[in-house]
């Protein structure tokens, strides 16, 4: 389309075009995401693939003659695509409800969050086993070939269809969820169920319709998409993200907003690449900080009553798993005997994993914060460690300090940023933000792109001892893992930790008794993010690289996993979790584009029916078999029960 | 007939909020007299929670001003609020529930020793006020649960604790909102009688539904009544008001 290409007002108005595009895909996509999360409370990670479906659904509508031959089934076009592939992913979309999402309504709104993360690696996952990273062709249909030509540019007929298709799709849901009665009961229906339930509407119904209505609109989006960019299984990933910026900048309450920020920042990101191509990727989340700043509630959000951290940490204080000091020992040994059971890099893996994952519990399980950008500061640290030791010959103590150095800077600075917003809007914040590093290091040329920093030296420690005996290299990995475990261990039993619980347990009532809570998470946030530096910059000696599998989200999403898995908010889960999910893709590495699926799965199941981890059930567990013990020996003597008697003025 | 700063506490002056075009509290001017226990009553909806959230910056006012010890705190932070010496309750008793009795009154205890930001230090270095934790918890009747989670009290006995953590911070005003609210008898009288005895050397600003314990222990009252002041005296002069009355019984009508 660029037949002037060189003449800059043509160069402008086209990515202008490309812009207001993107723009439509990102308000549809958007719109979606706001309902389903005004109406339901769910972060519906799982948006981005359900896009993707709707591509695929298009790209098989056309190819069904291949798919099934023998059938005799006709290749149906895009028209046919336009109808039907919404239909079907909204039903995908209703039966996702029924079975999976219904469950978590009425918990934390992390576990949703959780859910549709695994959802999406489970959907995605399996796409990418079947036609991988290649894309597949979608050609425009027929009726939409050609264009328009406007003197100064020349304007293919299709993107116009898509732009006024996709302001019209909005607008009339606009217009139904704020102009009509369905609309009015569905936001009543948000405000309080109960008493819409009462007036005899089924509200289960309407809601799962409600999802199904919010995904319909993702598939359709897929289905429009599917001419212009690839189909292909990575399609979704990375709008979803961008998406949930969108969502954060346009503000919470306002549909509107959603369509409005969505165009704007699609035609804002087109102007990027005219002027500054480089910032075209990280212009969106850029914008997302600044707005931050200035308008914490987003452009057209309303001022939102502060709302709990949620608290879904599972530990029980008084267990014995919950005894640090125990339990350091019992890593020491255990630690040391570790690399003459198992290959020694393999268990320097799971030492670096389960210190980043503890470090991510800092603030998930003991602030209650639903961060979701960890890999930006595991990796910023693998990064700067990297790039010291190799480009400056830094000593390798020195290399992996400047990466700890680096990332507590980044944790201060993100913290600052996202602390100010709580719950979901915490987590997709934190994600964006993480993507702004991660798209840094795709183009800065000290980190070298795709390649990473290769042959990173392990260098001697203080100058004495080498590191590249395996052994060395094993027993430094252990101890920087036994004082990252120590000093989360003090961290939490210290007085600042007393009043993290406080805030995690009841926010409103910390605050009111003098503390400024913000400044405690801050804190909190920023230690966490030092910490899980550490754990980055000490994998990048290690493993003698830094790549942008550490910046990206799904490194981010392990961390959650491994912390899931183990047992939130205790002690010994991020590290049991980081031994299953590394020996788990030890194992299933044979699998290949399976092991994402695996993992994703595991997200479901352990949200569903073992929220609590690994450690918090057997907290539970032991706490229960000790209070069988004590019953019996009570039972003779239960005539009172204790402490019941009117208190007023018993002496001791 | 309002005295000058040096008596009042705290003065809210022409204090306004407004909910997307409804006020909750409309133009109320309140002066509370220092070493004065002041109740709020008023129907439901009447802007008594509302005041609250204004005076302790839970909530920031749409117009007006607060003035604390003669300096002007409309411009801060709840937590700074808190800091100066007004602390709260909260309706719905506000407590830790996994925290264990003695931990929660450390919590309120612990800010005064300026270590809450100290992240190395063992949580051993609180010991030291074990002695003033295990005196409050006595106060209210709370020694014999010291070391049992807090989620697992009778709801009286919450009621309790909350007050003994607000107690801790021997607070110059105390705001207690309903602080009898789902009580049994008992417990009624106990808190009652807890609240007569710190009141003697502080001021207490509460609001209260049940009018026994408004008679026996405030010393002012200010009926408030969709937003504004409606009267405002001692109870004998406040029970006798024919509006106030009207507003109790008559509800929402006009």
């Amino acid at each position: 389309m660029f037949e002037l290409i060189g003449i800059s007002p043509v160069l402008l108005f086209g990515q202008v075009l490309i812009g207001l595009i993107n723009g439509v895909f990102y308000a549809m996509m958007s719109l979606g995401v706001a309902i389903i999360f005004g109406m339901l409370r769910i972060g519906n990670f799982v948006h981005g693939a359900q896009y993707m479906l709707g591509a695929f659904g298009a790209w098989y509508l056309l190819h069904l003659p291949d798919l099934f031959p023998g059938l005799g089934l006709p290749s149906l076009g895009y028209w046919w695509a336009l109808v039907l592939v919404p239909l079907g992913v909204g039903l995908i979309g209703a039966l996702m409800e029924r079975l999976f999402i219904r469950k978590v309504y009425d918990l934390e709104h992390a576990y949703g969050l959780l859910l549709t993360v695994g959802l999406a690696m489970v959907i995605e996952g399996i796409f990418n086993v079947f036609y991988g990273a290649a894309g597949q062709q979608y050609g425009v249909p027929d009726s939409l070939r050609g264009g328009v030509n406007l003197g100064f540019m020349f304007m293919p007929l299709y993107r116009i269809w898509v732009i006024v298709a996709g302001l019209v799709v909005c607008a009339a849901t606009w217009y139904v969820i704020e102009r009509t009665k369905l609309g009015a009961y569905l936001r009543a229906a948000t405000e309080n169920p109960d008493l819409v339930r009462a007036f005899g509407i089924n509200v289960p119904r309407m809601l799962m319709l409600t999802y199904a209505f919010g995904v319909g609109l993702a598939g359709l989006a897929g289905v429009m998409a599917a001419p212009i960019y690839q189909v292909s299984p990575q399609m979704g990933q990375s709008i979803i993200i961008t998406i949930f910026a969108v969502v954060v900048i346009g503000g919470m309450g306002s549909i509107f907003g959603a369509i409005v920020t969505g165009l704007m920042l699609g035609v804002v990101e087109g102007l990027t690449k005219a002027f500054y191509p480089q910032g075209a990727t990280t212009v969106i989340f850029i914008i997302m900080a600044i707005v931050l700043v200035f308008r914490p509630a987003g452009l057209f959000g309303k001022e939102t009553s502060a709302h709990q951290p949620s608290d879904i940490a599972a530990a029980r204080p008084e267990s014995i798993l919950e005894n640090g000091r125990l339990w350091l020992a019992v890593f020491a040994v255990g630690g040391s005997l570790l690399p003459f059971l198992v290959y020694p890099v393999f268990a320097m893996k799971m030492l670096c994993l389960a210190l980043f994952a503890s470090a991510y519990n800092l603030v998930f399980g003991y602030v209650g914060l639903l961060a979701f950008g960890h890999a930006a500061f595991y990796g910023s640290s693998a990064y700067v460690a990297a790039h010291t030791a190799s480009a400056f010959g830094f000593p390798t103590e020195l290399a992996i300090l400047s990466g700890v150095a680096v990332a507590t800077a980044l944790g201060g600075l993100f913290g600052w940023l996202a602390i100010r917003r709580q719950g979901l809007y915490f987590a997709m914040i934190t994600l964006a933000l993480a993507q702004i590093v991660y798209f840094y290091a795709v183009q800065a040329s000290w980190t070298n792109g795709e390649d990473g920093i290769q042959s990173v030296p392990r260098g001697h420690l203080f100058g004495i001892v080498d590191l590249d005996q395996p052994l060395n290299m094993y027993f430094f990995v252990l101890a920087i893992f036994l004082a990252g475990f120590a000093a989360i261990y003090r961290i939490v039993r210290s007085p600042f930790g007393q009043v993290l619980k406080s805030i995690r347990e009841n926010e409103p009532r910390t605050t009111s008794l003098g503390y400024s809570t913000d400044r405690f998470k801050l804190l909190a946030f920023t230690l966490s993010a030092g910490l899980a530096g550490l754990a980055g910059g000490t994998k990048a000696i290690v493993f003698q690289i830094a790549s942008l599998t550490d910046l990206y989200f799904m490194t981010s999403a392990d961390a959650l996993l491994m912390t899931l898995i183990g047992g939130v908010g205790t002690l010994l889960g991020p590290v049991v979790g980081a031994v299953v999910v590394v020996t788990m893709q030890k194992e299933l590495a044979t699998l290949g584009s399976w092991v994402i699926v695996v993992q994703g799965a595991a997200f479901v199941l352990f949200v569903l029916f073992l929220r609590k981890g690994i450690v918090g059930t057997l907290e539970d567990a032991l706490a229960r078999r000790a209070e069988r013990r004590r019953r019996p020996a009570d039972a003779p003597t239960a005539a009172p029960v204790a402490g019941d008697e009117v208190a007023a003025g018993k002496p001791r | 007939m309002k005295a000058d700063a040096q008596d009042n506490i705290i003065e809210a002056r022409a204090l306004t909020k407004r909910f997307h075009g409804f006020a909750a509290v409309n133009d109320v001017d309140l002066s509370v007299r220092r070493h004065s226990v002041h109740a709020l009553i008023g129907p439901n909806g009447a802007g008594k929670t509302t005041m609250f959230n204004l005076i302790t910056k839970f909530l920031s006012p749409t117009a007006g001003t607060i003035v604390f010890n003669g300096e002007d705190i409309t411009p801060e932070d709840p937590a700074e609020v808190a800091r100066r010496g007004i602390v709260r309750s909260f309706q719905i008793s506000a407590i830790y529930p996994r925290m264990t009795v003695a931990d929660n009154v450390r919590i309120a205890l612990q800010r005064p020793l300026g270590t809450a930001f100290h992240f190395w230090k063992s949580v051993r270095t609180l010991d030291v006020l074990d002695a003033r934790i295990d005196a409050l918890l006595e106060a209210v009747g709370l020694l014999g649960h010291r070391d049992q989670p807090a989620g697992g009290l009778p709801y009286g006995r919450k009621r309790a604790l909350e007050f003994a953590t607000t107690l801790a911070l021997e607070p110059e005003l105390m705001l207690l909102d309903e602080p009898t609210s789902g009580l049994g008898h008992e417990d009624v009288d106990r808190i009652a009688e807890l609240i007569g005895t710190v009141s003697a050397n502080r001021t207490i600003l509460m609001v209260e539904h049940n009018l026994s314990v408004v008679a026996r222990l405030a010393d002012t009252i200010t009926v408030l009544a969709r937003g504004q002041v409606l009267a405002e005296g001692p109870y004998a002069e406040i029970s006798q008001n024919p509006e106030v009355v009207d507003a109790y019984i008559g509800g929402s009508d006009d």
